[in-house]
């Protein structure tokens, strides 16, 4: 690791690009009940041909379920990278400041409410619970005054989370019938994923990561602190509202599709910046393909831990995320 | 003579709301039925002797221990944040008992308790170990908050990867009065002999409000009140978790509600933060069974909804 | 001499503020220790209040290890305030200094007429009746200072320990609490206070102690303390000595 730190940005792009794609290729053929061999998983997309099931199975199951997890990846990490910038909080991240309980809230509404609206639906209320619970959390943990409390956001979040999770709770026990879509949907997995979600799914994802990459040199502004940011030109309400909307649909379009993944957004972004420290513009991209990679490795192990039983991806990386929740707060706060 | 006439008021409002509990469910009973149905002849006895009796005493004492539990806490970590679910402790001893109860399914059920009693006691051990004792009141209340989080994710985890426990785990989880009887009632009636000792701690607490110094220099060990205290508070917690699952922010509301009535001397605000965490818990359970009968609501679920809103005003208060 | 302290080093994770200091505290003075910050004064307080243990070396009371003695004991005996304390919540000025009581009352901490005496008494002298039914967290911080004052008056101790109690009052809050202190002091009561003033110290006080680095540099009456020579090398100050007009006691100017 020390090794790897002398490297170039690009040589390290470029790497771990490469055990993205390792890691992929490894989850397009391994833990499968109908058995696929290495070779045929690279050859299912370089020639695929009909008449061999392997190819069928890596072609229609494993390679959306791929690409959706190192999508979701990538928008839930580089989601808490703007989002820690935003607030100027190593502890801020979509499922510590509220966002992760919202969303579900708001999903649980609209499938236990008004189950005709379908997906799209179901999205947009996930961005809009999202929004309104990020919202209150701000507020109430005065985030946008900045500063050294940041202990207070943070407790904030958890409170908002709380009162989401009871709601949401409620509503499915009152609703009953809903009940078992909303408790996957919660337990966070991609074993679902299908090229119908994928084509819904990548044109909003990939439009704002670029958004994102394309605000990173504001975004460095920000750190500095607002009235350095405002003398250097930084109009400071304006990067806010897009960055916070660019946050919102990351994380909206990733959890409607993926379900709860929590930790992705504070654990990688810490990742990168101790890679390439504090430029935005580097730790943008790089926590990008590390979300991924992270999130294709966890979708891999999900599927072995309890081989032939499937984990949800979110329970492993909750577990892997958990503890460095716990180390962050203990070395980042007063 | 303000805060006795207050408490007067409390006690009659858990007196009625007892007679309420008793009344209240998918048959209305009237008092006269009530009543009658202490004596094993009415038609109503089953239902009152065997089902909403335990059930409301177990709220009342419940509902006070846990009160008690969060005004022992926040009184000797002078924290207004803190209290027991806070600090991870009831998340620790649900951990403790989904692991009894999925890893050991074959154990007998009265192991549950002494489980999350451990659990409690490890989360607790585990803060103090993390944090020290000079730790500020949000790094405390966070720290707490990161463990119970882990907590949680392995209790997740645990309850996902062994899906044909999980029904009964999940009832448990949530934090309910449902289904509970008087083996219930039986197990936790060993844990109100901690109730005299907290009292008789009260002076002691008074003291810690003024501070390590200031308290040292009147006579008292700041180590010992304060690891008798949460020992104390440390096990009421683990024995109300263990009974009725993690019922949610009651520990950090009722006490705060109480100080509100009757301000900070222990002697005074012990007594009626119990009484509070009474009529609240006695209320929750209440209005999640008769929302929409006959689904019932765990009752951790009410104490949530209305005690987040209250943590999130406490928050925006303390400087 | 009641409080001694033998080789005495004190000091925050092994890192000693109070170096090797041995010290008698003279009986029935009025005691000042001075020095710039950061010498160890509040730290030497806290030790001889029994707050914080040594590192090495003892404080001795009546000839016995500080520290070995039942700490309820001893607080009838020193009585220390903070320079700073915590603001607790939903307690009214009387209960506070009531709290003052605490190491003469039952475990309920039921006050009998003697304590009821005495809290009106010290509440009094630090002129806070009025504000007996108010909350503290509702006072200013000079009336909480006083509060405060009152509570650790209400221990009713031969010793009293504070720790720059001046800190938050306005000036004439200052001079009348100097006053008290001297009033308290001529009862018999034995003071020993941290200041920051100088001159406060030199008019009010009857011995002078002076920390530098964690050491004690000189002791004494104020006349023989406060000298040119104890200025520039303590405080690096150049500094004349003139008397003081009203008092007669020394004064130092800055040139």
């Amino acid at each position: 690791m020390l090794r790897f730190k002398h490297l170039s940005y690009l040589r390290q792009c470029v790497v771990l690009l490469l055990v993205l794609l390792l890691f992929a290729w490894l989850s397009l053929f391994t833990w499968s009940i109908v058995p696929v061999s290495a070779s045929q998983a690279l050859m299912a997309i370089m020639a695929p041909d009909d008449a061999i099931i392997a190819h069928h199975i890596v072609l229609d199951i494993r390679l959306p379920r791929v690409l959706i997890a190192g999508l979701v990846g990538a928008c839930l990490a580089v989601a808490g990278a703007i989002m820690q910038s935003l607030t100027r909080n190593p502890l801020a991240s979509p499922s510590v400041l509220g966002v992760n309980a919202g969303a579900a809230l708001g999903m649980a509404a609209v499938s236990t409410v008004t189950p005709w609206l379908g997906f799209f639906g179901i999205s947009t209320a996930a961005i809009l619970g999202g929004a309104i619970a990020w919202g209150i959390v701000m507020l109430l943990g005065t985030a946008w005054r900045g500063g050294n409390e940041h202990g207070r956001l943070v407790l904030a979040g958890v409170a908002v989370s709380a009162l989401c999770a009871a709601l949401m709770k409620a509503m499915i026990i009152l609703h009953e019938d809903q009940a078992s879509a909303v408790l996957t949907w919660l337990a966070g997995s991609v074993a679902g994923a299908s090229w119908h979600q994928w084509q819904h799914f990548w044109p909003i994802a990939s439009l704002s990561l670029l958004g994102a990459f394309l605000m990173s040199p504001t975004l460095n502004l920000l750190n500095l602190g607002d009235d350095n940011a405002r003398s250097l030109g930084a109009k400071l309400g304006w990067t806010r509202v897009i960055c916070s909307l660019l946050v919102l649909v990351l994380v909206g379009s990733a959890l409607s599709i993926a379900g709860a993944i929590a930790f992705i957004g504070l654990l990688v972004p810490h990742m990168s910046k101790a890679l390439v420290g504090q430029d935005n513009r580097k730790i943008l991209p790089l926590t990008a393909i590390m979300g991924a990679a992270l999130v294709v490795m966890a979708d891999t192990l999900s599927r072995a831990i309890i081989y032939p039983t499937e984990t949800p991806v979110g329970a492993i990386i909750a577990l892997i995320g958990a503890p460095f929740f716990i180390y962050m707060v203990r070395t980042r706060t007063a | 003579m303000k805060p006795m006439a207050l408490s007067f008021l409390l006690f009659l409002m858990v007196l009625v709301l007892v007679a309420m509990s008793l009344s209240f469910g998918a048959v209305s009973l009237s008092l006269n039925e009530i009543i009658s149905g202490f004596s094993p002849s009415s038609e109503f006895y089953f239902t009152i002797h065997e089902y909403r009796l335990p059930r409301t005493l177990l709220a009342v004492l419940v509902g006070g221990m846990m009160a008690l539990s969060g005004a022992l806490v926040q009184g000797v970590i002078r924290n207004p944040l803190a209290s027991p679910d806070i600090l991870g402790v009831s998340h620790g001893a649900g951990l403790a008992a989904v692991v009894l109860m999925t890893l050991f399914p074959h154990v007998s059920v009265y192991w549950l308790p002494w489980a999350a009693l451990c659990g409690g006691l490890c989360a607790a051990l585990l803060l103090w170990l993390l944090c020290g004792s000079h730790s500020s009141a949000i790094k405390l209340a966070i720290t707490g908050i990161a463990m119970a989080t882990l907590y949680s994710s392995v209790v997740d985890f645990l309850m996902l990867t062994r899906p044909l426990e999980i029904n009964n785990a999940l009832l448990w989880l949530t934090g309910s009065l449902w289904g509970r009887g008087w083996d219930q009632v039986a197990m936790i009636l060993p844990w109100l002999s901690l109730v005299p000792v907290a009292f008789w701690l009260a002076k002691r607490m008074n003291l810690v409000q003024l501070g390590d110094d200031v308290a040292t220099s009147l006579g008292v060990s700041i180590p010992v009140t304060r690891l008798f205290v949460l020992a104390i508070s440390v096990g009421m917690t683990a024995a109300c978790v263990s009974i009725c699952g993690p019922i949610g922010f009651l520990g950090l509301v009722a006490p705060h509600l109480a100080r509100r009535l009757v301000g900070g001397r222990h002697q005074i605000l012990l007594p009626c933060a119990i009484v509070v965490g009474m009529t609240l818990l006695l209320l929750a359970d209440l209005v999640a069974r008769t929302i929409d009968p006959p689904i019932e609501l765990p009752a951790g679920l009410m104490t949530a909804i209305l005690g987040a809103p209250y943590f999130l005003w406490l928050l925006l208060r303390t400087k | 001499m009641s409080l001694s302290t033998h080789d005495l080093s004190v000091g925050y994770h092994d890192k000693a503020i109070v170096k090797q200091v041995n010290l008698s505290i003279p009986d029935g003075k009025f005691i000042a220790l001075l020095g710039p910050n950061g010498c160890g004064k509040s730290t030497l307080l806290k030790a001889i209040a029994r707050i914080l243990t040594p590192l090495s070396g003892q404080v001795h009371w009546h000839g016995e290890n500080l520290h070995k003695i039942p700490s309820n004991q001893l607080a009838k005996s020193l009585a220390l305030l903070p320079q700073t304390q915590p603001i607790p919540e939903g307690i009214k000025v009387f209960d506070l200094i009531a709290y003052g009581r605490s190491p003469y009352t039952g475990f309920w901490g039921r006050l009998n007429t003697e304590d009821k005496r005495i809290i009106d008494r010290v509440m009094q002298e630090t002129e806070v009746t009025e504000l007996a039914d108010q909350l503290v967290s509702e006072l200013s911080g000079g009336q909480r200072q006083r509060v405060w004052l009152a509570m650790t008056l209400a221990q009713d101790t031969p010793y009293l320990l504070l720790d720059e109690p001046t800190t938050y009052m306005d000036l004439s809050h200052q001079v009348e609490l100097m006053h008290l202190l001297r009033k308290l002091n001529q009862q018999g009561k034995t003071i020993i206070t941290v200041l920051h003033d100088i001159n406060q110290a030199a008019r009010y006080c009857d011995h002078l102690i002076v920390m530098k680095e964690g050491e004690i540099i000189t002791q004494g009456s104020p006349d023989s303390v406060l000298t040119r020579d104890m200025l520039k090398t303590v405080f690096s100050l150049n500094a004349q000595i003139h008397q003081d007009p009203i008092a007669k006691t020394p004064m130092c100017v800055v040139e």
